[in-house]
């Protein structure tokens, strides 16, 4: 039986054996809030937002920590787990900039939806926050760690997405902090600039330089490699201005690399791209069509013997772009000097 | 060689020690001992062995657990007991070789007792001794006795015979053996350790680990690194132990890097062992192979948290995280483990080697064994103990670490360090066993154990210990890394006096949340200390809070000095000590006048609170605030009357009861409002107790009459021979306010047979009718039964009167005795004789004397005050025979009207405002308080003044600005260390023959000099 049954809050529900709490509760579609929770991440039980009541379990344990067992007996919504949410959430919100408006994940925010969830209007303790200097060393996002919640999404992405590991918490109790090695800037790190914290930051902590909303999005595959890494493009009039994976589909699972995820709308739009292809005229490079840039090509290679004519392809092409040039190569220009520049 | 040849071995080298026909010198060296100097003294032995040429076995030992006495040494010359030499300096060291080696004298004066057969006279034997009688030592069984380098020597002493015993058995009857004893975790959870090996055993998995948690972090703890130090392979022998009943191969001790030497005897061990072959593949032959590592901690605190140490060894940060799973099921690296603390090691190698019902007679019923503590704090002799589970504190405190140090009053003792729980001193009573320290609020914990006293502040307390766990949280969580920084910075707040009573309820429920809410036990218990602490103590934070105040005299945003925070009147003592520094009685005067009427009074006789709490006491003495008060009384004249500003007449009558320090306090400061004041007193003459209680030689009278004087010309209208039998009458008559302040006139009773003989007196009539200068005959015998302030001024009284012998009878010791030390000197001095520890039981007239039958008593059981308890010895009676007998065991007050009243007969008040049951009624002093001190009695009449002004509808503010601004202040410069001035007294030969004052007072020099010893505590900046 790889299949258990369990009870939350009054509703029966199947998952499969290795299910957590928090994923039955889901496909339960009972609601839990959570901060550090993270499905494309190992459990983490930081945020303390998921603490449940399970029949025959001492206090409060966390849902997204806890494997759900057959005939557990789960209580979600309970005076006792509500108190230490809202505590937690209370406790976050003291410790956090206030300044929603200006915050590049203003609505978006995790912690503005639990907040909100909870019904936290106003704070029974001081505020906590300190100022923190933005780190914005790199050229793509910056750590603000003035809006951070410590859940850690970022470090567990830099570790187990990427396995990169450039960031790590550092210091503890109130003083900790995420951090690089060494507390160096972002850009002196070996921070590869993915952007997958970014990416899994619930708050405004870790965001992109580039903070204006897309009007809609459009679904496509990333030109800068053959993975094919599958992308939704936030277009704003003419300009593209976000770039997001979507954990949905193959072969990306939602990844992307600083190329993909930072490098589209800048290049896309740059004044310098060609768009047109561009054939030498008396000493001079001149716009001129497709058709007639190609019969060139033609023509030309036509000219030549076999043995003169060499292929090098690009990376930024599928495989199959890639098999059936080396096709035309071998069997048409009847030549095997054929390379790609993924070798060199 | 097999385990039988080597323990031949061993145990012929054990005996060529123990029988050598050299003398041993023993050195304690663990790492306490070479803090108070044991390597300094060992170098000292050497070179006076080298410079007698004598041939002696030097031998290092870790430590027995005396901190106190360290550094320690013991000598063994052949065919006599061990002897252990306390506080061993080198050049005691010295001496000890050249007096006891060489001359044969053992210094029984240096001696702290002897060990062993036969006993030498004078020395008493060491295990008898009050702080180790109680004690049981089987963790620590080799602490002290054996070269914890030598692995010969533990084998000797039974050393892996445990381990040889477990390989003859199966792992689950070893299990069974565990479990039979009732062992349960050491670490302080107290979990049975044979469940916990049965769990893992079970748990499916080729590869097993073993870790040994020896990452001690508790402030003021030390009992793992000692035992290490002391007894390596114990620990090492029972970790082979579990390993073998586990299945585990491989084992890691997690010990701290800040154990240096632990480490070193840890690592020598380790190599030892596996040269034996009791560590390694195939061990002893058994088939059994187990592995070691060591692994040094960083020093997180967190880090003993059994995830997180676990995330350590990985390599990771040490965060812990959510069980399940538990480390039986998933540990390190995903395997089956088993942790467990250092000294539960050490207890499985003792069960294992004697036997489980062997460890399980000793404890309580569901804690078996022993436990060892490291008691530290407030108390005399600070120890590592070893004591049966189930032992009271009060056993632990007073009779292995003998009471509280320096006299002072216990107020709680915390265990379970930073994660545990303070229990107060009502408590004392309390088992030491898992389950009632849990009740209690406290935990067991790994074995911190921090005596507090009187000068231990709770909020500072609970601040400390918040601050510890706030900077040790590894901040995963979000209840504790933040729900500790908020605590901490309520705590921080109240400690400033910037609470609000909604604090409290915030620290409570908050105090909750992070209980319930964190993740792991650092901040499931971080709580702890505020919360136990609010529990027992909630009437400190109510002070902090309401009042301002820090009765400890500690948080340093609060007392800007100690001794004026004490003052129940608040004078500013710094102020007026440096006027008398400059010269400037007069101002100095003024300063003082400033909060009370009564300089002189209390320059005579306060009780000075002030002085104990002096940092200067820390020094060397506390500042001679009261002396230097006379003195300013005394040549300081009228400059304060300039700042006198008379409020307009309000048209208000008040009337004041009693005219006791309470009553014109409040009717001086009553009348400087504008307000009608009539005091009523009974006696013909004003000053209640300062006139009629305390006898001239301490008080003169003409010094009490110019204050009192200076009373009336501020308006207040006296009326003596007028006793108010009725305080609402006075309403009636048309005082808006009545102050009762009608003090504790009325002895006590003895409540024995026979007290009603006309040669009985009680101390209260006795020196009324003195004060009042009525003849008294006491004859020539007088008794006074008593040890209070009031019992001595009654017998010295009796002397001045022309008794031949005054004796008094106390039913305690001298170091019980409430009176003050200096009373209690000068007493002595004049030929009071006292009879400790005896009490009256019967009173028998003959003629026209009283026999008086008493019995001696002997101190018993300590009580909540922390004193022993007096008891009867059976068979001890014996009678005297006295003139007169004055009892002198208290007073009660005498209330009139009907009036609610409680314990003591006292009246019942409203403690903010002083006002009783009925409206317009206020009461204060020791009709409130029931006996107690002038300054006490004046604070009280500064509080009905500001109380009563305010009902009148006026604003309360009674301070004064009475003296001029000071000059430019300038910090203390460097100060050495100096003793206060003895106060010059009367010649003996001239006390006894009239009432004359006995303290003649300092001269201006003396005065300057002793000014100059305080420290400024007011000047110091604060956060």
């Amino acid at each position: 039986m790889d299949e258990i049954r369990l009870t939350v809050d009054g509703r029966e529900v199947k998952v499969k054996k290795g299910a957590t709490v928090l994923e039955a509760a889901q496909a339960a579609g009972v609601y839990i809030p959570t901060l550090c929770h993270d499905p494309d991440l190992e459990p983490y039980g930081g945020c303390r937002l998921c603490v449940v009541e399970i029949e025959k379990m001492r206090g409060l344990p966390t849902s997204c920590t806890t494997p759900a067992t057959e005939g557990m007996v789960v209580h979600t919504d309970t005076p006792a787990a509500n108190d230490v949410r809202r505590a937690a959430v209370e406790l976050l919100c003291a410790d956090h900039y206030s300044e929603c408006l200006t915050c590049p994940q203003n609505q978006r925010c995790e912690l503005q939806k639990v907040a909100a969830y909870l019904g936290i209007t106003r704070l029974p303790y001081p505020k906590t926050t300190r100022t923190f200097p933005v780190d914005d060393s790199n050229p793509f996002f910056d750590l603000d760690r003035n809006r951070c919640i410590l859940c850690a999404r970022c470090v567990r992405a830099c570790n187990e997405i990427t396995c990169v590991g450039a960031i790590d918490l550092a210091y503890r109790g109130y003083q900790s902090k995420v951090a690089t090695f060494g507390d160096q800037l972002m850009i002196s790190s070996i921070c590869k600039s993915c952007g997958e914290c970014v990416a899994h930051c619930p708050t405004g902590a870790l965001a992109p330089k580039e903070s204006r909303r897309p009007t809609r999005e459009v679904l496509t595959t990333c030109p800068y490699c053959g993975v094919g890494c599958q992308m939704s493009l936030g277009i704003r009039g003419h300009e593209i201005v976000s770039v997001r994976g979507k954990r949905e589909d193959s072969p990306n699972k939602g990844w992307l690399c600083v190329k993909g995820r930072y490098g589209i709308g800048e290049f896309v739009s740059h004044p310098d791209r060609l768009t047109a292809p561009l054939v030498r005229r008396d000493g001079e490079l001149k716009k001129v069509s497709w058709d007639e840039a190609l019969d060139l090509v033609a023509r030309k290679l036509a000219s030549y013997q076999k043995g003169e004519v060499a292929v090098i392809t690009s990376a930024k092409c599928t495989n199959e772009e890639n098999y059936v040039f080396q096709k035309l190569a071998r069997a048409v220009l009847g030549t095997n000097n054929v390379d790609h520049c993924a070798r060199l | 060689m097999t385990f039988e040849e080597i323990k031949d071995r061993a145990l012929t080298e054990w005996a060529a020690l123990e029988n050598t026909d050299k003398p041993r010198i023993i050195v304690g060296a663990a790492t306490c001992g070479r803090a108070s100097g044991a390597l300094h003294v060992l170098d000292r032995v050497k070179a006076e062995l080298e410079r007698h040429q004598l041939d002696a076995i030097i031998m290092q030992t870790g430590c027995i657990g005396l901190c106190y006495a360290e550094p320690l040494l013991d000598i063994v010359k052949p065919g006599r007991p061990r002897i252990c030499y306390s506080n061993v300096t080198p050049e005691i060291a010295a001496h000890l070789i050249e007096d006891y080696l060489i001359k044969d004298n053992p210094q029984p004066d240096l001696a702290l007792g002897s060990m062993g057969e036969g006993s030498v006279a004078g020395i008493s034997n060491f295990f008898e001794l009050p702080m180790l009688k109680p004690q049981v030592r089987i963790i620590l069984r080799n602490c002290g006795f054996i070269d914890p380098e030598k692995l010969d020597h533990y084998i000797a002493r039974g050393g892996y015979g445990g381990l040889v015993k477990t390989l003859k058995m199966t792992p689950e009857g070893v299990i069974q053996e565990i479990k039979k004893s009732g062992l349960r975790g050491r670490g302080g959870a107290g979990f049975p350790t044979g469940t916990k090996w049965e769990l893992c055993r079970q748990s499916p998995g080729k590869i097993k680990y073993i870790v040994c948690n020896a990452d001690e972090g508790d402030p003021g703890a030390f009992m793992n690194r000692s035992l290490i130090e002391g007894d390596p392979h114990s620990v090492l022998e029972g970790m082979l132990i579990g390993a073998y009943a586990i299945g585990a191969t491989e084992g890691y001790v997690y010990i701290r890097a800040e154990y240096p030497l632990a480490i070193e005897r840890l690592k020598l061990a380790l190599q030892q062992a596996t040269e034996y072959g009791f560590i390694g593949d195939n061990i002893l032959g058994s088939g059994f192979s187990f592995h070691i590592k060591i692994k040094e901690g960083a020093g997180a605190f967190v880090c003993g948290e059994e995830t997180a140490l676990m995330a350590s060894i990985e390599g990771k940060r040490g965060m812990p995280r959510p069980r399940p799973p538990f480390p039986a099921q998933a540990g390190l690296w995903g395997k089956p483990t088993n942790i467990n603390n250092t000294e539960t090691w050490a207890a499985v190698a003792a069960i294992l080697h004697n036997s489980a019902e062997w460890f399980a007679c000793y404890g309580s019923a569901r804690s078996k064994g022993t436990k060892t503590f490291s008691l530290v704090g407030k108390v005399n002799k600070p120890q590592l103990i070893e004591v049966p589970i189930g032992i009271t504190l009060k056993e632990i405190i007073y009779d292995i670490g003998d009471g509280v140090a320096g006299g002072k009053r216990l107020k709680g003792v915390q265990t379970g360090g930073p994660s545990g729980g303070c229990i107060p001193a009502s408590r004392l009573d309390l088992s030491v066993d898992y389950e009632s320290l849990t009740e209690a609020g406290s935990i067991m914990g790994s074995g911190g154990m921090v005596v507090l006293d009187e000068d231990t502040c709770m909020v500072d307390f609970a601040r400390y210990f918040i601050s510890f766990t706030q900077s040790e949280s590894c901040g995963k969580c979000v209840m504790c890394r933040l729900g500790t920084k908020q605590i901490m910075d309520t705590l921080g707040k109240i400690a400033r006096g910037q609470g609000t009573p909604e604090d409290i309820a915030l620290l409570e429920d908050l105090g909750k949340q992070v209980k319930i809410g964190s993740l792991c036990g650092l901040g499931q218990t971080a709580p702890n200390p505020v919360l136990s602490s609010l529990r027992y103590f909630r009437n400190e934070y109510e002070e902090h809070i309401k009042k301002h105040h820090c009765a400890a005299a500690v948080c340093s945003g609060l007392v800007r000095a100690p001794c004026s925070h004490t003052c129940p009147a608040g004078i500013d003592v710094p102020r007026y000590i440096r006027f008398i520094e400059a010269g400037k009685p007069d101002e100095s005067v003024a300063v003082i006048r400033e909060k009370i009427p009564f300089p002189s009074v209390c320059g005579y006789v306060c009780v000075h609170p002030c002085e104990t709490k002096c940092r200067r006491g820390q020094l060397d003495e506390a500042v001679g605030i009261r002396m230097l008060k006379r003195f300013a009384a005394e040549f300081g004249n009228g400059l304060w009357k300039q700042g006198v500003k008379a409020a307009p007449p309000t048209g208000k009558q008040v009337a004041v009861v009693g005219s006791g320090p309470a009553g014109l306090t409040a009717a001086y400061y009553l009348a400087r409002l504008g307000h009608s004041v009539t005091v009523f007193e009974a006696l013909p003459e004003p000053g209640g107790m300062m006139k009629v209680g305390i006898p001239d030689y301490r008080l003169p009278k003409d010094m009490l009459g110019a204050e009192i004087a200076e009373i009336e010309n501020a308006g207040v209208k006296i009326k003596t021979n007028t006793r108010i039998e009725n305080p609402e009458s006075l309403l009636a008559q048309g005082y808006q306010a009545v102050f009762l302040a009608v003090g504790a006139h009325r002895g006590l009773k003895l409540g024995i047979p026979g007290e009603d003989s006309p040669q009985v007196i009680d101390c209260v009539s006795f020196l009324r009718e003195v004060n009042l200068g009525h003849t008294v005959a006491v004859g020539d015998k007088v008794a006074v039964i008593g040890g209070g302030n009031a019992a001595i001024d009654a017998a010295r009284t009796a002397l001045r009167l022309g008794a031949a012998e005054v004796t008094m009878i106390y039913r305690r010791t001298r170091a019980e005795m409430p009176a003050s030390d200096e009373e209690i000197e000068d007493a002595l001095a004049e030929g009071v004789q006292v009879l400790f520890l005896s009490a009256p039981t019967k009173i028998a007239q003959q003629g026209k004397q009283v026999q008086l039958e008493c019995v001696h008593m002997a101190l018993g059981d300590v009580d909540t005050s922390g004193r022993r308890r007096p008891v009867a010895v059976k068979g001890s009676e014996f009678s005297l025979v006295f003139d007169t007998v004055i009892a002198a065991i208290g007073q009660q007050p005498e209330v009139p009207g009907e009036l609610t009243t409680g314990g003591g007969n006292t009246i019942k008040v409203d403690l903010d405002t002083l006002a009783t049951g009925k409206a317009g009624i206020f009461a204060g002093g020791d009709a409130v308080t029931g006996p107690a001190s002038v300054i006490e009695a004046i604070a009280a009449g500064r509080q009905a003044a500001i109380s009563i002004d305010k009902s009148l509808g006026g604003k309360g503010e009674i301070d004064e600005k009475l003296a001029p601004p000071e000059g430019e202040l300038k910090p203390l410069e460097e100060a050495g260390e100096k003793r206060r001035p003895v106060m010059p007294v009367l010649p003996l030969g001239q006390r006894l023959c009239s009432f004359a004052t006995v303290e003649l007072g300092l001269t201006a020099e003396l005065a300057a000099e002793e000014a100059r010893r305080c420290l400024r505590c007011d000047l110091e900046e604060h956060e």
